[in-house]
């Protein structure tokens, strides 16, 4: 909401700056974004007299002026206008002079004759629509002033953000009434005289509501014989200020009201209305019709209609109709001034997504006893400017008359509630500067009947922000609360909350960088990843773009999105890890999904970080999969998980290969490296990883996992090593579980120490695990001949297990 | 090595003040401690000269023995001082030879760096203060139903103020919650009063510009019980804003307006750079565009419609709730200008934090 000083002191005498007037407001809950200048760029431009006006030499459109501007002497101007003339008082625009369309006036010579500065029309100074010609001042001026001062247009407008609740604010007159309570300053509505005279309005127009739910008032006032003509300057001027472009007399003055007054008028031109009638209801389904911006719309049964004896001539509340619009040529006026449901006219203006300066005051609600007089001063106004004759009285229907709430308001309430001690006075002094009515029915509760205007106050809790924001909210003290919690209540964390900390800080500690990826994708990215199944995932609606039109069902997608990213930025050994949730369609939740936690890591590049020290020949490798099977193992580890066990898993749509990774008989999650497909299309040139792990299920057993010591062994431990050669298709996990299951007591711990492929033929050789065992006895030294025995059954154990042999 | 050999024509004391000398030049000459372990051999080993010295002691008269006996072990003491101090000497000679060879300023094997998201950072500091307060941490889905989001919380629909909230809508009822307020309903409607939480977590707006993103981060902070007052409120958030932006920051609270709450106030809080003033050396801050102020939460008395919602008697309860973007805190507190840098997950950016 634009508010220009100038209007506001129309209706209260405020005499202070245009920035303590923000800071007060902001300080009330209308924060202030900016204090404008509009006619700053006319401190420059003075009134000056054409003492000489002769034709250009070199031209017949062109005319040489001398133009008097006072004190500081005569300019030669040429001028191209028409309607220049000897003795006219115009406006100068001096050399250096900015005008609103960003032309600055230099001294130039045109056509051989110098010119040393420009007479400027209405439109040249934004003062008006007349481009036709140079303004020509009327009056008494003193040559040399400027123009901003000798026409009253040092204004400051005040840029005002209008929170929702507050629609009374979206008026000079809703401003002025609190601008009056905050200094307690007198408020004057403007005094309006109309005579009447003729037919009676209600005679000449039938007014007939058939939703009254939907338009709980319809007023209209009619005037015939006017003259559409441009408006009077000052009122043009007023509108300017705040933005608005004058049209004509008729609907300058609907808009003017607007802003003052917070209601919306809508002029019909009375010859173009059947009947004269006027019938509001709803639209029928599928109707078209054509509003004032030329656009056919079709309507639904939900959008009200206000219609003649025969077709609907406006769309309820948010625009007008091209078939009754005001014209050059209108004589005779139907004035509409009707109050509107709020939430009907807001569903029509979003659903067109047309929203209008009329819809946007009935969505917020406009004020139903205050509509009367806001119809009488626009009357007045039109009937000053454009002439003609006010038909008597008005035409009005009001099914549903406006019923203020009675409130009941304890002082003593609003105080608790604040943490402030308040005084009575000041609590009654406030409503009523506010324009409520303030009756004590007895000392602790008051009966509170506010304004038509401030339909937001419906209940005691409204009323106290009103004393508190008018006591202000600032000076209310600090103290902390003393909640009655007992301390077993006073709960530390939630498991999730802590779970999800520590997986972030071993993250960290491995060396990982933490990434925050947006949680939807688009169904591209999707379908590349092979994730593209509708039923396995949901879709926004309205969403911004494509390229965020879904929300991932894994955190692989946007981890890709982060590799891609540090891709392009040269950044090409990433070490990331991200936790959040994904979203699952699941029919039985009630918000229809499922939100399991995760947690992704991703691995490409060099293994170590670059420089002297120099790693070891292996060391200076990329990573590959091993590195990243590490960490998953580490992360198990270190929540003192038991070990996993992984498994190919084949056709994964984004890696190959890819592993499961299965955590006490459970799937737990995948780890791969990523399709070389996939991984181009995140500019990767070296191999890339990703694993993703279900952080419900490892929170699962990290709840329920229980720490226990184990005495320190005292005796010493025994190695054997012992080679195993195989097909290449036996796997490790085959040989460890061969030597598990032989449950030998003493056996404690089995490392693998290499594995190697001693031929030159890799695909067809046999492959060697060497495997390095651990013998212990908890009460005694072992003997080496009991180890070697020990040692010995194993093995053959083992090679008749397994297709193996040991040399 | 050279050993010098006592005179045969001195006395016994005479030889054994000898052998003092001898040793000492013999040490000078030695620089390693194997020849110092010679040189020890050779003059107090088994068959050392001192042994052989010893060894005469017998054909000495019997009346001059103790006293020879007594010097022989006071010279055998000082060989041994004297070699000590011989391979201390040496010992730092070494030391000084290492030193000068050892260059600290080479670099060490350098390990991986890990980094926290300055989100997850911001979020742990907010939240750790508010659970020193004594509040719980509680979270909820991030896809809501229109109930949670909007209703239980006074916001019905076709209200003006949902447009203060732009939606990411899933289905008819459904949607990418806006702010973390559904928590204050889920976990009244779970809980009685006494209550204090803080629900941190991501909430999405329809809203995608310089200074928007559409996925961001909250944290909502409510309290709950008997004659709970604005006064309390503004202590609370105090206390935050002092523990997160230092003691000298000072807090304004400006009316507003939120469905939810009421009476509803902006916190602002004192401009961090240029402390209030609005300028900077001379120049109007560019942080809080030289108003001095910098708006930084929402917040307010929980409206009594959230009440009605949950069951709770706004007579016999009253509590506030407030809530704060995380992002905005983070680019205040580490001087981030661009917020889309939170999202794009650059590793030089992150790696700032941790």
């Amino acid at each position: 909401m634009l508010l220009s000083l100038n209007w506001l002191r129309a209706f209260t005498p405020y005499e202070g700056t245009a920035q303590q007037l923000a800071d007060r407001l902001t300080m009330l809950g209308l924060e202030v974004e900016e204090i404008n200048r509009p006619f700053a760029h006319l401190a420059n431009v003075v009134v000056g007299r054409v003492l000489d006006c002769d034709r250009h030499p070199q031209s017949d459109r062109l005319s040489l002026c001398r133009v008097d501007i006072g004190q500081v002497g005569t300019l030669p101007i040429v001028c191209g206008a028409p309607n220049v003339a000897k003795g006219q008082l115009v406006a100068v625009a001096k050399v250096g002079t900015v005008l609103p369309d960003g032309k600055e006036i230099a001294e130039t010579v045109i056509r051989g004759q110098t010119s040393r500065g420009m007479i400027c029309s209405e439109s040249e100074l934004g003062l008006g629509e007349d481009s036709d010609g140079i303004m020509v001042l009327k009056g008494h001026f003193n040559l040399g002033h400027s123009l901003a001062r000798v026409l009253d247009l040092n204004d400051e407008v005040l840029d005002i953000s209008v929170t929702p609740n507050r629609g009374d604010c979206l008026s000079v007159l809703g401003l002025a009434r609190e601008v009056a309570a905050e200094f307690r300053l007198p408020l004057t509505l403007p005094q309006t005289e109309l005579p009447e005279d003729g037919a009676y309005c209600d005679q000449a127009v039938a007014i007939v509501i058939d939703e009254p739910e939907l338009c709980p008032l319809y007023q209209a006032r009619i005037i015939r014989g006017i003259r559409i003509a441009p408006s009077p300057a000052w009122l043009q001027r007023r509108l300017l200020a705040v933005g608005q472009r004058p049209i004509n007399n008729v609907v300058d003055v609907t808009n003017y009201i607007l802003q003052e007054w917070g209601q919306p008028l809508h002029a019909f031109d009375l010859a173009k209305l059947v009947g004269p009638t006027i019938r509001v209801r709803r639209a029928e389904e599928g109707q078209r019709f054509t509003t004032l911006d030329n656009r056919e719309r079709s309507l639904l049964d939900s959008d009200l209609l206000i219609t003649d004896a025969e077709k609907a001539v406006a769309l309820a509340g948010v625009m007008g109709g091209a078939n009754s619009e005001v014209t050059e040529a209108t004589t005779d006026i139907l004035l509409e001034c009707a109050v509107f449901n709020p939430t009907s006219i807001r569903k029509t203006s979003r659903r067109l997504g047309l929203s209008s300066e009329s819809s946007y005051r009935f969505e917020r609600g406009v004020d139903q006893p205050g509509s009367a007089l806001a119809l009488e001063r626009a009357m007045a106004l039109i009937r000053e400017s454009a002439g003609g004759t006010v038909l008597r009285g008005v035409a009005r229907s009001e099914p549903r008359p406006w019923q203020a709430p009675r409130i009941a308001f304890r002082p003593q309430r609003a105080g608790k509630l604040l943490g402030l001690s308040l005084d009575e006075t000041f609590c009654r002094t406030t409503l009523q500067a506010l324009g409520c009515d303030v009756i004590e029915e007895d000392q602790s509760v008051w009966r509170v009947t506010p304004p038509g205007s401030r339909r937001d106050l419906e209940r005691e809790a409204d009323l106290i922000e009103e004393v508190g924001r008018c006591y202000g909210l600032d000076r209310i003290p600090s103290v902390l609360p003393r909640a009655a919690k007992s301390l077993d209540q006073l709960a530390s964390l939630a498991p999730k909350t802590e779970f999800r900390r520590r997986i972030k800080l071993w993250g960290q500690g491995l060396g990982l960088t933490e990434v925050v990826n947006y949680s939807f994708v688009s169904t591209q990215e999707l379908a590349l990843l092979g994730l593209a199944d509708a039923a396995k995932t949901i879709t926004l609606r309205n969403p911004l773009s494509e390229e965020q039109n879904v929300l991932r069902p894994m955190l692989a997608p946007g981890l890709l999105q982060s590799v891609r990213h540090n891709q392009t930025q040269g950044n090409t050994t990433l070490r990331l890890f991200e936790t959040a949730v994904v979203f699952q369609p699941d029919a039985g939740s009630e918000t229809g999904a499922r939100e399991p936690a995760r947690l992704g890591l991703a691995l490409t590049g060099q293994r170590h970080p670059e420089g002297w020290p120099h790693p070891t020949e292996s060391d200076a490798e990329p990573t590959n999969f091993f590195d990243l099977k590490g960490m998953v193992e580490h992360l198990l580890r270190h929540l003192r998980l038991p070990a996993a066990t992984f498994r190919t898993q084949p056709d994964h749509s984004i890696c190959l290969p890819c592993a499961e990774i299965i955590l006490n008989g459970e799937p737990c999650g995948w780890l791969g490296q990523v399709r070389a497909d996939i991984a181009e299309s995140c500019h990767v040139r070296r191999e890339l990883f990703l694993a993703e792990i279900d952080l419900d299920l490892l929170l699962r057993h990290w709840a329920e996992s229980v720490q226990s010591f184990t005495t320190l062994p005292t005796f010493p431990p025994v190695r054997r090593d012992m080679t195993v050669i195989s097909a290449q298709n036996l796997t490790y996990a085959a040989i460890q579980e061969a030597i598990q299951s032989s449950d030998m007591e003493l056996l404690q711990n089995i490392v693998l120490v290499d594995r190697f492929l001693p031929g030159t033929k890799p695909e067809t050789e046999e492959i060697r695990h060497t495997v390095r065992l651990t013998y212990r006895h908890p009460e005694r030294s072992l003997t080496n001949e009991e180890v070697d025995q020990l040692h010995q059954g194993l093995c053959n154990r083992l090679q008749e297990q397994l297709p193996i042999r040991f040399s | 090595m050279t050993v010098a050999h006592p005179a045969g024509s001195s006395t016994l004391a005479e030889q054994l003040d000898e052998l003092g000398q001898a040793l000492e030049q013999g040490l000078a000459s030695a620089h390693t401690a194997a020849e110092v372990e010679a040189i020890r051999v050779a003059y107090l080993g088994r068959k050392g000269l001192l042994a052989g010295l010893m060894s005469s002691l017998a054909k000495t008269p019997p009346e001059q023995r103790p006293a020879l006996g007594q010097k022989a072990n006071q010279v055998k003491a000082l060989l041994q001082e004297q070699m000590e101090t011989r391979l201390r000497e040496l010992e730092r000679r070494k030391e000084h030879e290492l030193l000068a060879r050892f260059d600290p300023s080479l670099p060490g094997r350098a390990q991986w760096l890990g980094s926290l998201h300055p989100v997850t950072l911001v979020t742990e500091d907010i939240c750790q203060a508010f659970v020193a307060l004594g509040f719980e941490v509680v979270e909820g889905p991030e896809l809501e139903t229109d109930f949670y989001n909007f209703e239980a919380l006074n916001l019905p629909p076709d209200h003006p103020a949902r447009d203060m909230q732009d939606t990411f809508y899933i289905g008819e009822s459904t949607l990418l919650r806006t702010h973390t307020s559904p928590l204050q309903v889920r976990t009244m409607e779970r809980k009685a009063p006494p209550l204090a939480a803080i629900a941190p977590g991501k909430v999405y707006r329809r809203d995608s510009d310089l200074t928007h993103t559409p996925m961001f981060h909250q944290i909502e902070g409510f309290l709950v019980d008997r004659d709970v007052s604005m006064a309390d409120l503004r202590g609370t958030l105090t206390a935050f804003v002092h523990k997160i932006f230092g003691p000298d920051t000072i807090v304004r609270f400006r009316p507003s307006f939120f469905p939810f709450t009421e009476p509803s106030a902006e916190v602002d809080i004192s401009c961090m750079l240029c402390g209030g003033r609005g300028t900077c050396a001379g120049k109007s801050c560019r942080v809080c565009k030289q108003t001095g102020w910098l708006e930084i939460l929402g917040c307010g008395m929980i409206d009594p419609a959230v009440f009605a919602a949950v069951g709770y008697d706004p007579e016999v309860y009253t509590g506030f709730a407030f809530g704060l973007g995380v992002e905005r805190v983070a680019m205040l507190k580490y001087g981030i200008g661009d917020l889309r840098m939170f999202f794009e997950n650059d590793i030089r950016f992150v790696s700032q934090f941790g």
